[in-house]
């Protein structure tokens, strides 16, 4: 008897416990709540590419991926310095990750079908719309790749880029030269040297690789891409709540820009703006934060301490930074780049 | 000239340079080479250089810049070691410094108890410095780097695999089949496996199978399979110091009713560590350089600092002045080495000509 009412009582607390969560509308978060435990997340960035992860001087780590991470430290923790990092080479990449040894993966790696369906990973939104291009020569004149007929190209021998420039040039009838080296370092060295009329690899590779040459400022980026390879966070497969808080802080830092929203106005607007959607996204409206778990200032601290997509993108790749890598392909969609966020509605 | 007789200075000079047709050519050759490799080389690196400044843009062209060395000197000693807490790399360098000084004076007063000290207290004493805990504020082996990592996995790499490899020579000249086939697996093993692919194993796949919640360190992985690739190749260098005793003073031994460790401890080991001393010297500074593996698994030591330097945009292009002034650290270390090693050589052999010279 006393069995049967200790199991009743039982039953009963476990369905008020379940209902209870299921009002909450939030699932557990493994992850969230070892970050939380943890006081900082691991974020598991490149080790070493200028712009985008790199240590300064100071020994500190910089880089717009690098700030994605910070990022979403504002937003669960409130502080964009409760960050740990974890340097991963190529190879490295994945077993971190799925080993648990990192929280997310915010380290320049290509989107692909397979990657997504074999490796047991879901990539969370597009931080980087990396894609190969090319670097002239500012006096050439030429605005696009299309302008290339006659050029010849430098590339290093068997790499995809050789294959991928070959292939568009020849889909296009336009007869450019291709001029084959060992390796990219020697094909980027007779560029400069004179021997080519341009030299091709991805943007951001480019970006890096223009301010070694002798007089940078000589030299262009073509800002149109001839392939694809969107870039962004990565997280493993499961915890679908930290997944959404993946995605949606950077979705918020998009939309942040696009809203207007800066890290010197953001308390100004938190205050006083009349849009809708501004008051959504700095948590005085529509309790956004709290569905994912997290305080509902979670990106006003964003904005607030790491800044917008816009303010990031500037500081370490743009024009505020070396490497001075034009908006291009990551420019928002209403500006006619392919940067996008849903709405926050 | 008659043959051995003294020569002054530019007779030398003619005597040894331009004595027939076939010298002077190979001279002028030689001379050649020099100017057109030396003189541009000493050119960039020291008279056009550059060593002033704060950024890239201070940099005259044509030298070097040092500016660069200057300005992240510190990143390449301590890595991203916390600035307040570096005394403590300073504090555990020191006890490396005194190890080794107890290590060389042989007349020091009370030898014994200060060896055993050092050889079994500095290293915990090291770790505890560097890493913290008890009192100290806890820098995890993340931050480590530059110069004081490498010298960090140098020194534990090899305290782990000097003794492992001198019990595994003898474990493979042990009589007890099973000793000595153990001995033998693991030799072959580790000597078998690239050192790369162990630190890939240790760094990817140890994580991977094991429950999460429990993790070793990453660098104290990396140190352990070092340890072991180095424990292996050390234990062929010991064997041979083994095989070169003659057995009859193992036989003269056992006669003199001595067992088997004060055999191997008063007798063997001391006559064939000496003469495989060469060799063991050589696998530490294999281990030296084998450190820099590391890099594949992201363990910043002072290769990857170099390289990581460079892949900051201020300091973009500067790979030559990086990597030179890295390499010449790991140079001056190596070489150091294996004068030390080349002194206490020396020393036993003194030691060893002695009876018979008195």
């Amino acid at each position: 008897m006393q069995k049967i009412v200790i199991g009743c009582a039982a039953l009963a607390a476990g369905l008020l416990a379940s209902a209870g969560a299921f009002a909450q509308q939030l699932a557990p978060s493994p992850t969230l709540d070892a970050v939380k435990a943890r006081g900082a997340i691991e974020c598991g960035v490149h080790l070493g590419l200028p712009g985008f992860s790199f240590a300064n001087d100071k020994g500190e780590w910089t880089g717009l991926d690098v700030d994605y991470c910070r990022a979403l430290a504002a937003a669960v923790l409130g502080d964009a310095s409760k960050v740990k990092f974890t340097p991963t080479s190529v190879q490295q990449r994945w077993p971190v990750l799925q080993s648990g040894q990192v929280d997310l993966l915010a380290r320049n790696t290509t989107i692909t079908f397979s990657r997504n369906a074999t490796l047991g990973v879901n990539f969370q939104g597009i931080n980087f719309y990396e894609g190969q291009t090319f670097i002239v020569r500012t006096k050439t004149n030429a605005k696009s790749a299309k302008d290339l007929d006659g050029a010849t190209v430098c590339v290093a021998a068997g790499s995809t880029e050789e294959k991928n420039a070959a292939d568009w040039f020849a889909e296009r009838n336009l007869k450019v030269t291709i001029v084959n080296f060992q390796k990219n370092d020697d094909a980027i060295a007779a560029y400069d040297s004179g021997r080519c009329d341009a030299y091709t690899a991805g943007i951001g590779a480019l970006a890096g690789q223009r301010i070694k040459l002798k007089v940078p400022d000589e030299h262009v980026i073509l800002s149109d891409l001839i392939s694809n390879d969107p870039q962004g966070p990565v997280t493993r497969w499961g915890d679908e709540r930290w997944q959404l808080i993946v995605r949606w802080v950077l979705n918020g830092m998009i939309a942040a820009e696009n809203l207007g929203v800066t890290s010197k106005n953001v308390d100004e607007m938190k205050a006083n703006s009349k849009s809708a959607e501004v008051r959504r996204l700095l948590g005085t409206e529509g309790g956004f934060g709290a569905m994912l778990g997290l305080s509902n200032d979670w990106m006003y601290n964003v904005i607030k301490q790491v800044g917008n997509y816009s303010e990031s993108y500037e500081r370490t790749v743009g024009m505020g930074s070396p490497l001075k890598l034009k908006r291009g392909a990551n420019e928002l969609w209403t500006k006619g780049g392919l940067l996008f966020t849903p709405p926050f509605q | 000239m008659k043959h051995g007789a003294p020569v002054s200075g530019l007779g030398l000079l003619r005597q040894r340079l331009f004595a027939t047709p076939l010298d002077v050519a190979i001279t002028l050759a030689c001379a050649g080479i020099l100017w057109f490799t030396a003189v541009p080389l000493l050119k960039w690196m020291l008279f056009n250089a550059t060593i002033t400044g704060a950024s890239r843009s201070d940099c005259a062209p044509g030298g070097a810049c040092w500016v660069l060395i200057r300005a992240r000197f510190d990143q390449y000693m301590y890595g991203f070691y916390p600035a307040g807490e570096r005394w403590r790399v300073n504090a555990a360098g020191l006890l490396l410094a005194l190890g080794i000084a107890i290590a060389s004076w042989k007349a020091m007063p009370l030898r014994g108890p200060m060896l055993a000290a050092a050889i079994f207290g500095f290293p915990v004493l090291g770790v505890w410095l560097l890493y913290g805990g008890l009192g100290l504020p806890v820098v995890e082996t993340r931050v480590w780097g530059g110069l004081m990592l490498t010298v960090f996995m140098s020194v534990y790499g090899g305290l782990l695999a000097v003794p492992l490899g001198i019990l595994l020579a003898l474990g493979r000249q042990s009589e007890l089949p099973i000793i000595r086939t153990l001995s033998v697996i693991f030799i072959e093993f580790w000597r078998g496996v690239p050192i790369i692919a162990v630190i890939f194993l240790a760094s990817l796949l140890i994580p991977l199978i094991m429950p999460s919640g429990i993790g070793v360190d990453r660098l104290a992985r990396a140190v352990i399979g070092l340890g072991f690739v180095i424990a292996a190749y050390m234990a062929e260098a010991v064997r041979g110091g083994l095989q070169a005793i003659p057995q009859g003073q193992r036989e003269a031994a056992a006669a003199l009713g001595l067992g088997y460790w004060p055999t191997m401890r008063l007798i063997v080991l001391p006559q064939a560590l000496r003469i495989s001393l060469p060799a063991i010297t050589n696998e530490f500074i294999s281990l030296v350089k084998n450190t820099t593996l590391v890099l594949v698994v992201s363990i910043f030591d002072l290769l990857g600092i170099a390289q990581a330097a460079i892949t900051d945009p201020n300091w973009a292009g500067l790979n030559k002045e990086s990597y030179i002034f890295a390499g010449a650290i790991y140079w001056i270390v190596c070489f150091a080495l294996s004068r030390w090693s080349r002194a206490l050589e020396r020393r036993q052999d003194d030691r060893a000509l002695k009876p018979s010279a008195g």
